[in-house]
């Protein structure tokens, strides 16, 4: 079994065919013998590699010097020999009709870049050679297009071969015609393809076919469920999921190198509109991070091991604006995590565990960056635990994927489903290892919960917080299986749900979950029917529990009720890493949660969360704030002054504001949850509270505060926060003359934010 | 022979299923289903926002039997569907003229 064993039946048929052909050659006239026509070997057979059920790709070319008839008893004694041993696809044809047929067949010109002599003029063989692939390489801004489209079709034909339950070895995507396109991609010339990233991939590949064909005595590249155990004994594998596990991770590697094969190709020197640009055109989006090519990259300047966030942040960046991830870029990331460079610290610091669910929430422009991660094996120097369920194989008809696809995907369903929680965060991050302890013989559920917890301390998750994952992930099986299995009717069954889930937050969590790991899954595990039982489920649940989700208003201290009372400005900032930890005192009027968020804006400061609570004449602020690549040095005396210029005039904070989001807006962005705006009038005795939760996007508080000014009522209290990308905003408003907003008034406010939201 | 058609609680199936195995039944076709009958929609409430639920989760579960079995087998799924409350479902039975099993073309009895 082999590369050899390939080659050797190659060979073999190579004789066969010689001794075929010089029998066939005596058939012609004396003076054209070996002269003016030969037999080739064309596609896989040109590559010699056949596996036993392999087809022999011929084609038997002439200079045009020989009559009808004399060709057809040539070709017809060639071959007749072979109708019944051998499965032989065969043409005949002149050097200029070759060139034809090439022209007009994408397959047949991708058979030609692998001709080869077998037998008869060598001569006419290389000069059908020399055309192939110089007309291939003319005509690749043309060929490769087409090449494209024929791929694209495919693969929506012939389905993924790494997830698939039956894969079709050859045709699937990630299989080896695709390994085939690359090499012909290589040979155009387009691009060059580092064809030696899939050597393992293509060898894996080719043995499974060669012990299929060979276990089944067929010609028949589809993997059948039933063959798995066969194949994996032929190939000595302990078991077909193993066998199943290389398929996976030989497929994966080839649709990897094929996909970032073809962004080079389409946007290397383009800008995104596909207009070609001399010198490519970089915009710098973040600390070390830029976009060039329509790809993020890591700015060559940039010492990665100085800097062990710059990697996830520049993941979550690629994936929050729906782009690649360079492959440059990646393999100078691996090269020094594997150097034991620029590891996270335990426990990672925040803006680690930010950018890790920012990449989660970007939904389904996560999966390529992902896989990225995956295929360079930077995401296990980050997350070790992961390498245990790569490629991790799940042969039952229920799942669609690998277990690692599997939770990767479940993380997509779960970034559409983040408004409905209040901790987006601890959504994504239980979506994406809810599965994490699947590979032994222990129920999943009960180890991934053990896996869980040290995980999300290293993510420098609070206790409470790795305690909620920990039943995330224990129990993400517990409301389907409930809903479906007990009577929704009995208390008993409400009672013992409860025992498990301690409060609304992570109901909410867990009824998140359930969807996206059942969506995930597939049609088989998921339906409206079943979505509906859970719901019940839950809001029975829901009902017998007491309490809120509410964020509840913030404490200030004896001194900053002091400094409050004063009525005086005052400007204190701490730096902690790389965010500040800003303190503002300020007068108090309408509007100037807006002011703040504003100036700090226009300070080019990104607000990760705040909390803000009046007290006499003024509002205590706190809020920490990220500053980006280009902020000016920010000292509390300048932001001081730009605090006290604003309170006098706020005029042109917002013409500044739209000015600077509009350079925010050139860069793409990906389809996210709509905003989600609630007023919530029993929360508190004198205030109605509003909850905005919402994608993060530039000036979103400055907006906020903005629109609920225009109401013409008061913010007492607001609590700001920002997990990854996602953005919840709870405020307690007051009419100006205090008290809580009427229904009617309340219905104003919500409206004015959803509108401003849109 | 006849086919029973039975639409039961959800949470009842496993029930039914082990209930009819007991009594040597083992091919049947289970499927999801939603309606509902004297049960009706019910009203749920959620911060404020009324919403009526209209149709009912349920399963629905086909046998098919000889004649002479169909009584019984009638029987033995309402006991085991039973919870006395509203909502339980129905059993019915449907006259059946051919059964062909696939794989050997069997018929009638026989393809049971």
């Amino acid at each position: 079994m082999g590369t050899r064993e390939r080659r050797y039946r190659s060979n073999e048929s190579d004789r066969y065919l010689a001794s075929l052909f010089n029998e066939a050659i005596i058939t012609l006239s004396q003076r054209a013998k070996n002269e003016g026509i030969a037999l080739a070997a064309v596609g896989g057979y040109g590559r010699a590699e056949l596996s036993p059920g392999s087809d022999l790709d011929i084609v038997i070319l002439h200079n045009d010097s020989f009559s009808d008839d004399e060709l057809s008893t040539f070709v017809n004694t060639l071959l007749y020999p072979l109708w019944d041993s051998k499965s032989v696809d065969h043409s005949v044809r002149t050097r200029a009709q070759t060139r034809d047929a090439a022209h007009d067949d994408l397959k047949v010109a991708l058979g030609l870049l692998d001709i080869r002599l077998v037998s008869g003029d060598a001569d006419l063989v290389a000069a059908v050679q020399h055309d192939s692939i110089d007309s291939w390489r003319k005509d690749s801004r043309k060929r490769l297009p087409e090449l494209r489209r024929s791929l694209d079709e495919r693969h929506e034909r012939a389905g993924e071969l790494a997830y698939l339950l039956e894969p079709d070895l050859k045709e699937a995507r990630g299989g080896l015609r695709d390994i085939n396109a690359l090499r012909a991609i290589k040979l155009s010339g387009a691009f060059d393809v580092p064809l030696e990233k899939i050597s393992w991939a293509e060898s894996t590949l080719a043995n499974i076919r060669e012990a299929l064909h060979e276990t089944t005595q067929k010609n028949r590249d589809r993997l059948l469920f039933q063959e798995q155990d066969r194949v994996a004994q032929h190939l000595d594998y302990a078991d077909a999921d193993l066998l199943m596990s290389d398929v996976a991770r030989a497929a994966r590697s080839v649709d990897y190198l094929l996909n970032t094969t073809w962004h080079k190709i389409e946007f290397k020197g383009k800008d995104g509109l596909g207009r070609i640009l001399r010198k490519p055109r970089t915009t710098s989006i973040a600390r070390g991070i830029s976009v060039a090519n329509q790809e993020v990259i890591i700015d060559s300047q940039v010492e990665i091991a100085d800097d062990a966030v710059l990697g996830l942040r520049a993941a979550a960046k690629a994936a929050q604006l729906g782009m690649p991830l360079s492959l440059d870029s990646c393999e100078r990331l691996a090269t020094v995590l594997k150097e034991g460079k620029a590891q996270l610290p335990s426990p990672w610091p925040r803006e680690a565990r930010e950018n890790l669910v920012a990449l989660l929430g970007a939904g389904a422009a996560m999966i390529d960056v992902f896989e990225a991660l995956d295929q360079e094996e930077i995401i296990f120097s980050w997350i070790p635990e992961w390498s245990s369920v790569r490629s991790l194989p799940q042969r039952n008809a229920l799942h669609r994927h690998t277990v690692d696809r599997h939770m990767v995907e479940t993380a997509v369903r779960a970034a559409a489903l983040t408004r409905n929680v209040h901790r987006p965060d601890l959504l994504l991050v239980g979506a994406l290892f809810h599965d994490i302890g699947k590979g032994s013989e222990e129920d999943h559920s009960e180890r991934g919960a053990r896996l869980i917890a040290p995980l999300a301390i290293r993510f420098g998750f609070p206790h409470e917080d790795v305690e909620t994952l920990k039943i995330l992930v224990q129990h993400h099986l517990l409301l389907s299986a409930t809903a479906t299995r007990r009577d929704l009717d009995d208390h008993a069954t409400i009672a013992s749900i409860l025992a498990v889930i301690p409060d609304f937050e992570t109901l909410e969590l867990l009824h998140a979950l359930s969807i996206a790991d059942g969506e995930a899954t597939g049609r088989a595990a998921w339906s409206e029917w079943k979505a509906s039982l859970v719901e019940e489920l839950v809001n029975k649940v829901r009902k017998a529990m007491s309490g809120s989700t509410v964020a509840l208003q913030p404490d200030i201290t004896d001194e900053q009720r002091q400094i409050a009372q004063s009525g005086i400005l005052r400007v204190n900032i701490e730096a902690r890493g790389v965010d500040y930890s800003i303190e503002i005192i300020s007068p108090d009027k309408p509007g100037l949660l807006s002011i703040v968020a504003g100036v700090l804006n226009l300070a080019r400061l990104d607000v990760r969360s705040a909390r803000t609570k009046s007290h006499g004449p003024s509002a205590v602020m706190k809020w920490i704030v990220t500053p980006d690549p280009h902020a000016p040095a920010i000292t509390a005396e300048k932001l001081h002054r730009d605090i006290e210029e604003a309170l006098r005039n706020s005029k042109d904070i917002e013409e500044r504001i739209n000015a600077r989001t509009e350079a925010y807006a050139q860069l793409p962005t990906i389809p996210v949850p709509p905003p989600i705006v609630e007023s919530i009038r029993d929360a508190a005795t004198d205030a109605t509270v509003f909850e905005v939760r919402s994608h993060d996007r530039p000036a979103l508080l400055f907006r906020i505060g903005a629109a609920v000014a225009q109401s013409q009522v008061d913010i007492r209290s607001a609590i700001v926060t920002t997990l990854g990308a996602e953005a919840i905003d709870t405020l307690y408003v007051t009419e100006i003359s205090g008290g809580a907003l009427s229904d009617e008034r309340a219905r104003e406010v919500r409206e004015r934010l959803a509108s401003m939201l849109k | 022979m006849k086919l029973i058609t039975a639409i039961l609680k959800p949470f009842k199936l496993d029930d039914v299923k082990n209930a009819l195995q007991a009594h040597g039944i083992n091919g049947m076709t289970v499927s999801e289903a939603s309606g509902f009958g004297r049960q009706k929609g019910h009203t749920e409430v959620y911060r404020g926002a009324e919403y009526t639920v209209d149709l009912v989760p349920k399963v629905r579960l086909e046998v098919l039997v000889d004649d002479s079995e169909a009584n019984s087998v009638v029987d033995v799924i309402v006991k085991a569907a039973s919870t006395g409350s509203i909502g339980d479902g129905k059993v019915w039975t449907t006259p059946v003229d051919q059964i062909v099993r696939v794989r050997t073309g069997e018929r009638g009895v026989d393809a049971i």
